[in-house]
C-alpha cells in the first residue's frame, strides 16, 4: 500500500476494485465503511454483488477480466472532461502524453461494450473521481490474478497518476495484501530477482555487498525462477529439489491435478509446515514448524508496518523455528549462518537493509514502524511518494491494452468461474478448520450461481452440483444468490474436499507469473436434489 | 493546564474531559458508558461530579476541562448520585458475580466495589432470563446488560457492521440484532467488537466461558495470524494447559482494537491434535517419525548429492507469506549463500 | 409485502426530506396502514432497505413508538386514555364498561377480530375526557351511552363522525380569536379577517429587525420552559453557511395540555404565518411541524392549509413539511424531537451542543412551540409594545390555559399571563366539589394544595415563587373525592412508560419509584419506603440526561411531601 490503513477513514472517495473487502480484509472494510459514514463516496467495482456494495454509492458490475478496458475508458473520460491534474502530470510524471494518446483507443462507448458497464455509469464514475479532491484506490487479487494482472495494476497506477492521487494523504494505490506477512516475505528477499530490501541480484554492487556481508566468495547473479516455473521445470528435470516452507502447494496452485504431477516428478521434496495437508503426502521429508503463537519474530503488514509476533505457548512435540532448521542444514553443508535467535536473524538482515535499518525489535516493542525507516531516529513512513515525488524520480505511465481471459466460456463450458475467499475461512483452511466453531458456521464449500443461471439449470440452493472444467471436476452444493452475476459462478479454495483449484487454469501473467485464478470456463450439472441450507450459512447475504 | 480535583492541583490537557483528566491523575471516577473508542455518551450517569460554577451535577465524561477548573469527585452529593445509579443498575439485572465470567474484569463490579455497595436496594429485575446462545462465538445475556450502548456504538460506528441497535424503550430497552433476531440468525459476522466493548458480562466470548478466571491467564501481545492488515492483539494464555483461551484486540494502530471473526476466534489451531509434531522421512512410501538429527542429516545429504551432480539451479525453495520475516530471510540466505541459486520465491500471488 | 405503489409513495416521501432517513417513521406508518394496521418484522426489514437504514435501526424505531403495532390488532383499535385528567374525569368507568361489553381486557382482541382494546397514555384531549381513539378518530366527552352508540355503529362497519362540544373562551382574542369559526381554516377567510398582513410586514423587514422586535417583545416559550424566543434565535451562529431549520414543536403530550391543537385545528394559518415570520427572522428555508401522530386529522388540516399557503405564494422562501410523530412523550423534548425527525428513536441528545448550534441533520436549528409561534403575527402586526402591554412585566402576552379535572366546564381559556388562577377556574365553571389540590403547569409540575393555590397568579415567575411552574399551562384540578397516592402511582407509571430508556436514573429510577408506590398501595409498604421515594426523587433530580428525570421526581416528591399522611395511612 502506498498509504496507511487508517487513512482510509478520512478518504473522500474510495474506489474498490477486485477486492471482496468485508470477506478478505474485514478490518480494512471497517475503515472504508467509517469513511462512508463520514460522507465519503464509495465506489465498488466488482463483477459480483459483494457485501461491501451495501455501503456503496455505486456498484459497477463490470465483466470478469475487463478491468483494463473499463479503467482506460475512465481515464479517457477524465482527460476528455479536463479532470486530469495537468500540473501534477507536468511536474511529477515522465510521459503524460503517452497515456493521453493511448487511452484514445478507449472511448467510453467502446470500453462499455467490452466491460458491460453502461456508458452513463462510466461517465458518472469518471465524474466522481475527476471532481474529487482526492481518491483512494484499493485492490486485491481480483486485479492481479489474471493473465493481464501486471497490466491491470499498471492501469490503476495510470488512473491515480492522471488524477494526481499518488503521494497524498488518504489517497494512493493500495493493494490489500492477503497474508499476514506476504509483504515481509517480499521485503526479506524470498523473491528470485532481489535480495531483501529489493536489492537486485543482478546488480553487481548489490551482489558484491551481500557476498561480503554473508561471508561468501560470490553470489549467483542470474535471477532465479518464479514459483510456477520452478514447478513446471520439475517435469523436464530442471527442478529436482523443492524445499517448501508454509505453502500448501497442491491446494493453492491452479489446476490441482497438474500440480500433483509436478510434485511427483521431483527427486527430493521437503515440506515444512504445521499441519498435514494435501501437499504433505508427496514429501520425502516433513519438518514440523512452529506455528503462530509459538515463535518470536516480526511480520510486516500491508501498510509496510513491521510488528512483533510473540511466543505465547510452547510448540507441540519437536516443532522448531525455521531459522533454526536453516542454521542446522547450512552447518551440515559447511556454512555457519550465524543464526542463534530470531532477533539475531533480524539483526543480520537489518545491517544490510536501508529501509529497515532503523527498525529494531526494541523500537517496535509496543507499536510497529512503517518502512522506509532508514535510521534509529526515523519515525517511519506513513505514505510513499509524498507530494508526487516518486521513489524513482518521476512517475512513469505504462500503456496497457485489454486482452480477453485465457479461457473464455464457450458452448461446452459456458460459465465463467471466479474464485476467492470467504470470511469464515482462511486459504487452505488448516488454521480455521482446526479452530473450534468455524465448520459449524460454514462447513462445506458452496458454488454460488446467479438466479438466472440456476433457473436455466433447474438448480436451487442446496442441490448437489458437479462443476467441471477442462482440468477436473468437483461436487458441491449450490447456493443460488444475487451475489453472482448471470454467467458467472464462484467458489473458494478453502475446502480440500471441494477445492476450486481443481478447476482453475494454470495460465499465468507473463511478468509476475500469477495464475488466472479469477477466470476459467466451467460447466455445471445438477446431480441431485438437496435440502435448503440453514440460515447460519446464508446470513452473510444480508436482506 | 492546571485544574483542581478534590482540592488537589492536577495537570490536564487541552481538549480532555474531566473524566480523562481525573484518570490521568489517578483519581477514580466510576464510569460505564464511556469508552475511549465510542466516545462520551453521557448515558449511564455514574460519572457525575461537581464543578464549581456549574449548576447541579455534571457528567465528567462530557465536560471538557478548563483552566483552573475546580472539580469535586467525592462529595456526599456526588457519591449519593453515583451510588444511586450503580444501585439501580444492580437492582435491575441479574448481577451474580460468583458465577459470572467477567468476575474481576467487570466495570460494574469495580464501580460497586469502589462505592461500597454490597446489596442492591431494589428488586427491579425481570424474572425471566433472556439468554441468546444462538451465535457461534458471542454469548449474550440480557439480564447482565446495563444499556450503556457501547456495543451498539461499536457495531455502528467503529466496525460499521450495523447489526446491533436498541429495541423497545424505557425499562424494556434491550440490545437487538437486526429485526430482533437471535444473533446466530442475524446478519452478524461475529467480529466480537461488542464483546470487547461490553463493560459487564452481558456480551462475552462464548468459547472462553468456563476456561478460567481472567487473572489466571498470562497475556501476550502479538500480531494476528491471518490477513495482511496485521491487527494487533492480546493473547490470553492458560499456561498450565499450554493453550490460548481468548484473543482481544489492542487499541493501537492499525486496527484500533477491532478484529474480524478469524482474528478473534480462530485461535485454537496451535494446540490442535492434528499438528505436525515430529520430523518424518518417507520410507517405503510411508512417513516414518525420525529424530531431528536424522531428518537434517538426510536432507542435507540429499541436497548436497543432487546439487553436486546437477548444479545449484535444480534447487528451488518456497518461502512463505505465513512465516516471519526472520524465517523468510533465513530461507533466502540459505538458498543464495549456501546452495548458491536465486531460485527462491513464495506464494505472493495467492 | 409492500406493493409497488407503496414503494413509489415511500420514495416520494423520502424525496421531501433533506435526508432520506427522515422518511423512516412515515414509511413505517404507510406500510402499517396498508397491511391491516400492524407491522411484521419482514415489513420492517423491507422498509429499512427502502429507506436505506439498517434493519436493527428500523426495528429499534418501530419498537420504540407506540403507534406501531407489532402485533395484529382488530379492525377497530379502541384506545382509552387513562392518564391523570382522564382518570379524574371518569375514564375508568368507560374502560370497565368496554371490558364488560366486549369481554376483553386491555391488550386483547375480540374473537371476531373486530375490536382491540388498549389503555393508552395522554391523548392530548384532557379537557374533553373521557376520550377514546378509534383508529384515527377521537371520540371525546364520552359517556357510557355514547360508547354504546359508537360500538353498535362500528359493529355495522360505520365509523361515527367525530364531534366537538368542548368549552373555550378568550379574553385576549389573539390565539383563540378564530376558535369559534371553523371557516378560518380556509385561507380566503383567514385573509379576509386580516391574516397574512403581519407576514407581509415581515417580508418588508430585515431578518435582524424581526429578531430585535421579537426579542424586545419578550415572547417567552410557551411549550413549558418559558425561554424567550428572540433570545433563543440569537444563539444561532453568526456566519453560518449551510442550511438553518425551523421546527415547530406540535408534539403536545404533557398530560393536562391540549392548547396547541386548538390553534392548529381551528386557526392553522395563524400558525403558518407565525412560522413564516420566524423562518424569515432566522434565514430558514425549510420548516417542519412535528405533530404528534394521534392528531392525524389535525395534521391533515395543516397539510391542506399549507398547500393553500403554497398556492398563494407565501411559501416561496420557506417550505413547510408536516411530520407526524408515532407515539412518544419524550419527543416533546426538543433534541429528542430532532432525533425523531431524523428517523431515529426519540432519545434526547447531550447538550451542549444546543440545537441552535447543531440541531437537525447537524445544522443550526430552532425549535419553537406552536403557541409561541402563533404569538408572532400579533407582535409583527401590532408591535412589541402592544404585546408587552398584555400581562405583567417579563411575562407578556396571551396564554392559553387548558383546564381539566374537577371543574364544571373543562376547556381552553385564553388569558393574559399573570391572570389569577382563581379567575381562570371561574371561567371554567368553578371547581366541582371540594377543591383539594391543583397541578397548574402540566403533569411534570409540582402539585399545589388548594390553600397554596388560592392566591396564585398564572405567570412564569409567580408560579416559580409558589414552588411550582407554569409549564404548558395545563391546569388539573383535583377535589377531595380523590386520594393522592393513586394519582402519584398513575403519574409515575406514565413516566416509566415514556422514559426513552437511555439514561439510568430515569429508566430504572422511575421503575423503582413505581414499585415502591405500588407496594404502598397494595398494603405491603413501609414507612422507610416513603423516605426511599423521597430519597430517589431528590437524587434523580438533576442527575438525568434530559429534564424527564426532574419531570417525574418533582411532582412525585411534592405529592409525597404535601400529602404524606395519605401515604403513611397506607402503611399497615
Amino acid at each position: 500500500m502506498t498509504n496507511s490503513i487508517q487513512e482510509l477513514q478520512d478518504a473522500k472517495v474510495i474506489f474498490v476494485i477486485g477486492s471482496d473487502t468485508t470477506e478478505a480484509h474485514p478490518v480494512i472494510s471497517y475503515f472504508m465503511k467509517r469513511a462512508v459514514k463520514r460522507g465519503a463516496t464509495l465506489i465498488v467495482n466488482d463483477p459480483r454483488k459483494i457485501d461491501l456494495t451495501k455501503w456503496a454509492a455505486l456498484h459497477v458490475q463490470h465483466k470478469v477480466g475487463t478491468d483494463i478496458a473499463y479503467i482506460n475508458g475512465l481515464i479517457n473520460e477524465i482527460f476528455k472532461n479536463g479532470w486530469a491534474r495537468e500540473q501534477y502530470l507536468k511536474d511529477c510524471t515522465e510521459n503524460p502524453d503517452a497515456i493521453r494518446e493511448a487511452v484514445k483507443d478507449y472511448p467510453v462507448e467502446k470500453a462499455s461494450e467490452i466491460c458491460g458497464v453502461p456508458v452513463e455509469t462510466m461517465k458518472k464514475v469518471a465524474k466522481i473521481l475527476g471532481e474529487a479532491e482526492s481518491a483512494s484506490v484499493c485492490y486485491t487479487l481480483g486485479i492481479t490474478e489474471h493473465i493481464c494482472g501486471t497490466d491491470n495494476v499498471k492501469t490503476l497506477a495510470n488512473l491515480q497518476m492522471v488524477l494526481g492521487n499518488i503521494g497524498k494523504y488518504a489517497a494512493g494505490l493500495n493493494p490489500l495484501r492477503g497474508q499476514n506477512n506476504v509483504q515481509g516475505a517480499c521485503d526479506m528477499g524470498a523473491l528470485p530477482n532481489v535480495f531483501h530490501n529489493y536489492q537486485p541480484v543482478d546488480n553487481p554492487a548489490a551482489s558484491e555487498k551481500m557476498a561480503k556481508a554473508w561471508g561468501v566468495p560470490s553470489l549467483p547473479t542470474k535471477p532465479g525462477y518464479k514459483m510456477p516455473t520452478m514447478l513446471r521445470k520439475a517435469l523436464d528435470g530442471g527442478t529436482k529439489i523443492l524445499y517448501c516452507v508454509g505453502d500448501n502447494t497442491v491446494q493453492t496452485e491452479p489446476n490441482m491435478a497438474h500440480t500433483i504431477k509436478e510434485l511427483q516428478a521431483l527427486e527430493f521434496f521437503v515440506v515444512c509446515d504445521i499441519f498435514p495437508n494435501l501437499t504433505t503426502p508427496y514429501a520425502d521429508v516433513i519438518l514440523p514448524d512452529t506455528s503462530w503463537g509459538e515463535e518470536d519474530g516480526t511480520f510486516t503488514n500491508s501498510e509496510r508496518r513491521v510488528q512483533r509476533t510473540r511466543r505465547a505457548v510452547n510448540p507441540p512435540g519437536e516443532a522448531r523455528s525455521h531459522w533454526w532448521v536453516m542454521q542446522e542444514l547450512a552447518k551440515r553443508l559447511g556454512k555457519d549462518l550465524g543464526f542463534t535467535s530470531g532477533n539475531a536473524v533480524w539483526e543480520d538482515m537489518r545491517k544490510t537493509a536501508t529501509s529497515y535499518a532503523g527498525i529494531t525489535w526494541d523500537r517496535i516493542e509496543n507499536i510497529g514502524l512503517q518502512w522506509p525507516c532508514p535510521t534509529l531516529e526515523h519515525p517511519g513512513t506513513a505514505f510513499l511518494h509524498r507530494d508526487g515525488k516518486f521513489t524513482r524520480g518521476k512517475g512513469l505511465f505504462s500503456v496497457t491494452k485489454w486482452i480477453p481471459q485465457a479461457e473464455p466460456p464457450d458452448e461446452e463450458y459456458p460459465i465463467v468461474l471466479s474464485t476467492g475467499r470467504r470470511l469464515w475461512h482462511y486459504h487452505s483452511a488448516t488454521q480455521t478448520r482446526n479452530s473450534e466453531g468455524f465448520d459449524n458456521i460454514f462447513g462445506e464449500e458452496l458454488l454460488e450461481i446467479s438466479p438466472v443461471d440456476a433457473l436455466k439449470m433447474d438448480v436451487k440452493t442446496g442441490d448437489l452440483v458437479k462443476a467441471t472444467s477442462r482440468r477436473g471436476s468437483i461436487i458441491l452444493k449450490a447456493w443460488v444468490t444475487e451475489r453472482s452475476a448471470p454467467g458467472v459462478a464462484w467458489c473458494s479454495f478453502h475446502f480440500a474436499e471441494s477445492c476450486g483449484n481443481v478447476l482453475t487454469i494454470d495460465r499465468f501473467d507473463t511478468v509476475t507469473e500469477t495464475a488466472e485464478y479469477k477466470a476459467c470456463a466451467i460447466k455445471i450439472e445438477k446431480i441431485g436434489d438437496g435440502e435448503p441450507l440453514g440460515d447460519g450459512i446464508l446470513r452473510q447475504a444480508r436482506p | 493546564m492546571k485544574v483542581f480535583i478534590n482540592g488537589k492541583e492536577c495537570e490536564a490537557k487541552q481538549g480532555q474531559t474531566v473524566l480523562q483528566a481525573a484518570r490521568d491523575n489517578g483519581v477514580y471516577i466510576p464510569s460505564l458508558c464511556y469508552h475511549p473508542k465510542t466516545g462520551p455518551a453521557g448515558k449511564c450517569r455514574v460519572c457525575v461530579v461537581e464543578v464549581e460554577g456549574m449548576r447541579g451535577l455534571q457528567t465528567s465524561c462530557t465536560v471538557p476541562v478548563k483552566e483552573n477548573m475546580k472539580i469535586t469527585t467525592n462529595s456526599e452529593t456526588v457519591r449519593k448520585a453515583q451510588r444511586l445509579v450503580v444501585d439501580l443498575l444492580l437492582s435491575s439485572g441479574k448481577h451474580d458475580c460468583l458465577a459470572c465470567e467477567q468476575n474481576g474484569a467487570c466495570e460494574l463490579q469495580d464501580a460497586a466495589y469502589m462505592l461500597g455497595i454490597e446489596h442492591p436496594t431494589f428488586s427491579l429485575a425481570d424474572t425471566k432470563t433472556d439468554i441468546d446462545d444462538s451465535a457461534e462465538f458471542v454469548y449474550r445475556e440480557h439480564a447482565k446488560c446495563i444499556q450503556c450502548g457501547r456495543c451498539i456504538a461499536g457495531c455502528n460506528t467503529t466496525v460499521v457492521n450495523e447489526v446491533l441497535d436498541f429495541g423497545m424503550r424505557g425499562h424494556d430497552t434491550k440490545v437487538i440484532c437486526d429485526i430482533d433476531l437471535p444473533m446466530g440468525k442475524s446478519s452478524c459476522v461475529q467480529c466480537g467488537e461488542c464483546s470487547q466493548l461490553c463493560p459487564t458480562g452481558s456480551i462475552i466470548d462464548k468459547k472462553t466461558r468456563g476456561k478460567g478466571r481472567h487473572w489466571q491467564f498470562k497475556t501476550v501481545n502479538t500480531t494476528c495470524a491471518y490477513c495482511g492488515v496485521g491487527c494487533q492483539l492480546t493473547l490470553h494464555v492458560d499456561q498450565a494447559a499450554n493453550k490460548i483461551v481468548q484473543v482481544t484486540g489492542r487499541e493501537v494502530v492499525p486496527n484500533d482494537g477491532m478484529l474480524c471473526v478469524k482474528g478473534r476466534y480462530a485461535y485454537e489451531f496451535p494446540s490442535s491434535e492434528n499438528r505436525l509434531k515430529y520430523p518424518m522421512i518417507k520410507k517405503n512410501g510411508e512417513h516414518v517419525r525420525v529424530s531431528w538429527e536424522e531428518a537434517l542429516d538426510y536432507t542435507a545429504s540429499r541436497i548436497k548429492e543432487i546439487v553436486e551432480k546437477n548444479g545449484p539451479d535444480v534447487f528451488s525453495a518456497f518461502g512463505s507469506g505465513r512465516i516471519t520475516n526472520e524465517n523468510n530471510y533465513a530461507i533466502q540466505k540459505f538458498t543464495r549463500a549456501v546452495v548458491g541459486t536465486n531460485n527462491v520465491d513464495h506464494c505472493a500471488r495467492t | 409485502m409492500i406493493s409497488e405503489f407503496l414503494i413509489k409513495q415511500i420514495e416520494s416521501v423520502a424525496g421531501r426530506y433533506p435526508h432520506r432517513g427522515s422518511a423512516l417513521l412515515p414509511a413505517l406508518d404507510m406500510v402499517q396502514r396498508e397491511n391491516g394496521n400492524s407491522l411484521t418484522k419482514e415489513d420492517i426489514a423491507c422498509v429499512a432497505s427502502l429507506v436505506g437504514v439498517s434493519p436493527s435501526k428500523a426495528y429499534g424505531v418501530a419498537s420504540y413508538y407506540t403507534m406501531y403495532n407489532k402485533e395484529k390488532v382488530g379492525k377497530y383499535h379502541l384506545q382509552i386514555d387513562t392518564n391523570i385528567p382522564a382518570t379524574l374525569m371518569g375514564a375508568g368507568v368507560i374502560l370497565k364498561h368496554l371490558e364488560k361489553k366486549l369481554h376483553i381486557k386491555p391488550g386483547q382482541t375480540t374473537a371476531d377480530g373486530l375490536f382491540t382494546l388498549d389503555e393508552v397514555e395522554d391523548l392530548g384531549s384532557c379537557g374533553t375526557c373521557p376520550v377514546m381513539q378509534v383508529n384515527d378518530v377521537y371520540y371525546e366527552n364520552l359517556t357510557i351511552e355514547k360508547v354504546d352508540e359508537i360500538i353498535e355503529s362500528l359493529k355495522k362497519g360505520i365509523m361515527p363522525p367525530r364531534w366537538d362540544n368542548s368549552h373555550f373562551a378568550s379574553q385576549c382574542n389573539i390565539l383563540l380569536k378564530n376558535r369559534a369559526d371553523a371557516s378560518c381554516r380556509m385561507i380566503t377567510q383567514y385573509q379576509q379577517k386580516g391574516g397574512y398582513k403581519a407576514f407581509a410586514k415581515a417580508q418588508a423587514m430585515q431578518p435582524s429587525e424581526i429578531l430585535e422586535l421579537v426579542k424586545y417583545a419578550i415572547v417567552r416559550g410557551r411549550g413549558g420552559a418559558g425561554f424567550p424566543a428572540g433570545m433563543k434565535w440569537s444563539f444561532l451562529p453568526q456566519n453560518n453557511k449551510g442550511p438553518v431549520y425551523l421546527i415547530c414543536n406540535a408534539d403536545e403530550g404533557e398530560p393536562g395540555t391540549f392548547k396547541d391543537r386548538q390553534i392548529m385545528e381551528y386557526d392553522p394559518h395563524l400558525l403558518i404565518e407565525g412560522i413564516l415570520i420566524a423562518a424569515k427572522a432566522i434565514h430558514a428555508k425549510k420548516a417542519f411541524i412535528y405533530i404528534r401522530g394521534e392528531f392525524r386529522w389535525i395534521s391533515e388540516i395543516l397539510d391542506k392549509a399549507i398547500s393553500e399557503a403554497r398556492e398563494a405564494g407565501f411559501l416561496s422562501e420557506c417550505d413547510i413539511i408536516v411530520h407526524r410523530g408515532e407515539g412518544s412523550y419524550e419527543c416533546g423534548e426538543e433534541t429528542a424531537l430532532i432525533e425523531s425527525l431524523e428517523g431515529k428513536r426519540g432519545c434526547p441528545r447531550l447538550k451542549p451542543p444546543f440545537p441552535a448550534v447543531k440541531g437537525l441533520y447537524g445544522c443550526p436549528t430552532i425549535v419553537n412551540n406552536v403557541e409561541t409561534l402563533a404569538c408572532l403575527p400579533f407582535v409583527l402586526e401590532h408591535g412589541a409594545e402592544e404585546f408587552r402591554k398584555i400581562g405583567v412585566v417579563g411575562n407578556a402576552g396571551p396564554k392559553i390555559f387548558g383546564v381539566s379535572g374537577h371543574v364544571n366546564n373543562p376547556g381552553v381559556y385564553e388569558y393574559p399571563l399573570g391572570t389569577p388562577l382563581k379567575k381562570i377556574l371561574e371561567a371554567a365553571g368553578g371547581v366541582k366539589g371540594n377543591f383539594k389540590a391543583v397541578i397548574v403547569g402540566g403533569l411534570s409540575t409540582p402539585i399545589l394544595t388548594a390553600k397554596e393555590a388560592e392566591t396564585l397568579n398564572m405567570d412564569y415567575d409567580a408560579c416559580l415563587k409558589a414552588g411550582t411552574m407554569l409549564g404548558s399551562g395545563g391546569i388539573m384540578v383535583i377535589n377531595d373525592t380523590v386520594a393522592i397516592p393513586p394519582i402519584a402511582l398513575r403519574t409515575i407509571e406514565f413516566y416509566a412508560h415514556e422514559s426513552c430508556g437511555q439514561c439510568t436514573p430515569c429508566r430504572e429510577g422511575s421503575v423503582a419509584i413505581k414499585t415502591l408506590i405500588k407496594g404502598l398501595i397494595k398494603g405491603h409498604g413501609t414507612k422507610e419506603d416513603i423516605d426511599k421515594i423521597l430519597e430517589l426523587c431528590n437524587t434523580i433530580m438533576g442527575t438525568t440526561l434530559c429534564p424527564t428525570g426532574d419531570a417525574f421526581s418533582m411532582p412525585i416528591r411534592a405529592m409525597v411531601q404535601k400529602f404524606r399522611a395519605e401515604f403513611e395511612a397506607l402503611v399497615r
